[in-house]
């Protein structure tokens, strides 16, 4: 397993760059990633039915203090905010929402940030919201590495142009580089 | 295509130094709040405490952590006003219609069978879960020699839930999630309402008693029929999820029934053998009784 994690947001628009994304990733992609996209769902099941389908990882929504295993794509639940606990844990609250938005990608982010510091790989997708910027900008701060969709690229560029806009964004990336650039990161 | 950046990127030592010198004021405040007013915070999730402890910061409008600390220890006001707000947890009501549904089919009916009934709803928070429960067994004709037992931590929304009255009032996504939990009649016939507040009819407030508790460090509430603990644990780390586990099922009579959270596990809990699935979705379990352990 890597040290290194990803970590990726999404709002509006966002389920096809991840598919475009997750699906040039080979079975032994050694950096176990966590999805985070907004929704209320009481049901998740087609998203993850959609997003299994079109990779090879195993892909699982997380349940409170769910322990992480190699080889795996890990889902933030609707209706819960989703924060890494610890290295090897996540945990789940029902807080107040942040930007409307339960779960809230700034405070999962935030807490990768804190926990994997320059280990950390964020990625902020297509959205219609100004969640996700100041999880970024953690990242940043901690010497992370923090990639955007390009607003020209994304189906609803309003998240990603103000991530670029506040100076959140290391790279302005095509679902396709990213996919490269992770890629690079499996050894 | 790389952006110029003006994001001050701190060196790796200052970091570390950072979250460490963080890290000493919360394990510090939690340390004041149990030696001062003797709540053990210890136990709860990292990640949410913080984000809980780093929100009383913003709010009270000191620059750190450590800030709080005199403020808890010299006033009596304010270790009440922390506690409270670093232990609230919101909710709803029939919240997870699946698992009300799933009680109504394969655990009321059984509950039938007691003479008398009791219910812990652990953790009651502004008293949604117990509303619900009690309309429910309403509705299934058990309310009647059934006593739900609603406790919290917290003595505010305990005041709050005492009342009867929604703290949000009564909205379709409420009359939704009644419908999906097989509900049997209109949401709002239960409630009556006056001045815009929609409050439980009393004679279903009757049938519940509001009290305080504390999961962490005090004993069995109750020896009960069906413990109902919802997305609480949640906000307990591993070992206290399974301190916390192990008082419900010391509470549990014989064959008696769990229901946790819709994201909540048994899979890292030693329990786990000892309460046999009886809906894994809707999450409810049940105590085996002690010739099949």
């Amino acid at each position: 397993m890597s040290d290194f994690r990803v970590f990726i947001g999404g709002s509006a628009g966002s389920i096809a760059p991840i598919k475009t994304i997750l699906s040039s990733l080979p079975t032994d992609f050694n950096l176990i990633i966590t999805l985070i996209i907004h929704s209320s769902g009481d049901n998740n099941t087609s998203m993850i039915e959609a997003i299994a389908s079109c990779c090879t990882l195993t892909v699982i929504e997380i349940s409170d203090k769910e322990i992480v295993k190699p080889n795996t794509i890990y889902l933030a639940p609707g209706g819960y905010h989703l924060y890494v606990e610890n290295i090897n844990s996540y945990s789940l609250s029902v807080d107040k929402k942040e930007h409307y938005c339960r779960p809230a990608i700034d405070l999962l982010f935030t807490s990768a940030a804190e926990t994997f510091g320059k280990h950390c790989i964020a990625i902020l997708l297509s959205g219609a919201n100004e969640d996700g910027t100041e999880g970024l900008l953690n990242v940043k701060r901690h010497g992370g590495l923090t990639i955007v969709q390009s607003p020209e690229l994304s189906q609803v560029s309003i998240m990603p142009k103000i991530a670029i806009e506040r100076g959140a964004a290391t790279k302005v990336l095509s679902p396709k580089e990213i996919s490269h650039l992770l890629l690079e990161y499996n050894d | 295509m790389v952006i110029a950046t003006e994001i001050p990127i701190l060196d790796e030592q200052s970091i570390t130094e950072t979250l460490r010198t963080k890290n000493i004021e919360i394990d510090l405040f939690i340390t004041a709040i149990k030696e001062k007013v003797g709540y053990d915070l210890s136990g709860y999730a990292r990640a949410s405490i913080k984000r809980r402890i780093e929100q009383l910061v913003i709010d009270e409008n000191v620059t750190c952590i450590a800030e709080l600390i005199p403020k808890l220890l010299y006033s009596k006001e304010c270790q009440a006003n922390y506690i409270n707000r670093l232990t609230v947890n919101v909710s709803e009501l029939f919240r997870h219609p699946n698992s009300f549904l799933s009680l109504r089919k394969s655990v009321l009916p059984y509950l039938e069978s007691f003479p008398r009934r009791d219910i812990w709803i652990a953790g009651c928070a502004t008293g949604e879960e117990a509303y619900s429960m009690a309309i429910l067994l309403e509705e299934v004709g058990l309310l009647n020699n059934t006593q739900i037992h609603a406790t919290d931590i917290n003595t505010e929304v305990l005041k709050q839930a005492k009342t009867g009255i929604l703290t949000k009032g009564l909205n379709k996504d409420d009359a939704a999630r009644y419908q999906a939990s097989g509900g049997t009649s209109s949401l709002s016939n239960y409630f009556s309402t006056a001045y815009n507040k929609h409050k439980l009819s009393q004679h279903l407030l009757d049938h519940i008693s509001f009290s305080h508790h504390n999961i962490l460090q005090d004993k069995v509430f109750c020896s009960a029929q069906l413990v109902m603990c919802r997305n609480v644990m949640i906000y307990f780390d591993l070992n206290t999820q399974n301190s916390a586990l192990a008082l419900f099922h010391n509470s549990l009579v014989q064959n008696g029934y769990l229901v946790i959270g819709e994201k909540e596990s048994l899979i890292n809990s030693p329990l786990i053998n000892l309460l046999k699935t009886i809906d894994e979705p809707a999450k409810i379990y049940q105590r085996k009784s002690s010739a099949n352990v």
